[in-house]
């Protein structure tokens, strides 16, 4: 799938950039961590299959197993940018 | 706080950050659900969500997903997912934890359609002085076959309008301008309205009063924020009623009334008290 980067906006003022939807930031649309994707993007894995495995390392420093860790209760798994920025 | 772990759920939160920044989050913002560290991009790539529109060399941002939510249940089978294109919007907490309990909360997706209508909404001028009127003009691109209405409309219609934010305090607003509508005729109830055909402009004269005017180290601002609503009919069907937002930060500037005098960006003075004793003192000698 070819992602086309959506670069539709305005810029406002000095450092004052609006995308599609009007939301604004420091950066114009399509540039850097400004990159959404325009028209359809993939998702990952669809409704009604089994989340994938995710194993990864904790704040602590411990490795943890989702489907271990959550002991057979539902869970929430936010993909996110970026704690940092 | 919204309480996963009261509604029954475990809560997970996976970025490309290392583990010591994600540990420095945890403590700065006392999260208390589980942060997973993915500094490779190695789950988000396995899940087939790594945003690929950001180039490899392109350093710090390669490596992020398209940021969402899937949401599972016990078994670990997804129930519901979030993703949207634009990455500012993200489910709050609330719709995830109803979606835990089972409530189906997805955002309904916009119809996707040849046969929408297209709006570009700009703000005509360079700046908005305190007192001079400028106009938002929004110019349709109506699919052939359909229209837009004119108020007033029946209820479970929307008319074409321009409307300010609530909150644009400063800002004043006068009466739309718009085009000449012609009488349609609805073939279901028989009522007559106004409509707009072709491609109308809209335009909404406003002003500001001053107070709206916000400083800051480079000059004199003034914002002015709303939507341009409308719904499109042809004979047949009527689209949902849609809304675009805009949003304009133009400069304040000066004005001479309100401003003469010296310093930097303001009108120059032209010796106005000078003028003003002179022109007092000849009509108290004529009379």
């Amino acid at each position: 799938m070819q992602i086309e980067r959506d670069t539709r906006g305005a810029e406002l003022g000095p450092n004052r950039y609006e995308d599609a939807e009007g939301y604004i930031a420091p950066l114009p649309a399509g540039y850097g961590p400004r990159s959404n994707p325009l028209g359809a993007f993939p998702t990952g894995p669809e409704v009604g299959e089994y989340l994938p495995d995710v194993v990864a390392v904790n704040s602590e420093g411990s490795t943890v197993d989702l489907h271990i860790d959550r002991e057979g209760k539902p869970a929430v798994l936010v993909f996110t940018r970026s704690a940092v920025w | 706080m919204i309480d996963f772990e009261a509604a029954g759920a475990k809560l997970y939160v996976l970025s490309y950050d290392e583990v010591d920044a994600l540990a420095d989050y945890k403590q700065a913002h006392g999260a208390t659900f589980t942060l997973l560290s993915d500094p490779h991009s190695e789950v988000i790539r396995s899940f087939g969500i790594l945003n690929t529109t950001i180039a490899e060399d392109d350093h710090p941002w390669h490596g992020i997903p398209y940021p969402g939510v899937y949401v599972t249940d016990g078994e670990g089978i997804i129930t519901q997912k979030f993703f949207e294109n634009n990455f500012t919007v993200r489910p709050g907490a609330e719709q995830l934890v109803a979606a835990v309990k089972g409530e189906d909360v997805l955002l309904a997706e916009r119809p996707a359609t040849d046969q929408e209508v297209e709006v570009e909404v700009e703000f005509e001028g360079n700046d908005l002085p305190v007192g001079i009127t400028r106009q938002i003009v929004a110019r349709f691109s109506v699919p052939k076959g359909m229209h837009l209405y004119q108020e007033p409309v029946p209820e479970g219609l929307v008319a074409a309008s321009i409307e300010l934010d609530d909150e644009a305090e400063g800002i004043v607003s006068y009466t739309l301008v718009a085009p000449e509508t012609q009488p349609h005729t609805l073939g279901t109830d028989g009522h007559t309205l106004e409509v707009y055909e072709g491609n109308p402009v809209l335009r909404l004269p406003i002003a500001q009063n001053g107070r709206a005017i916000t400083k800051d180290d480079d000059g004199r601002w003034v914002s002015v924020s709303g939507r341009v609503r409308w719904q499109a009919c042809n004979d047949e069907t009527c689209l949902v009623p849609d809304e675009k937002a805009f949003s304009f930060r133009v400069p304040s500037a000066f004005t001479v009334m309100a401003d003469m005098g010296p310093g930097e960006g303001r009108v120059p003075s032209m010796n106005g008290a000078t003028h003003f004793k002179k022109m007092t003192d000849r009509r108290k000698t004529a009379s």
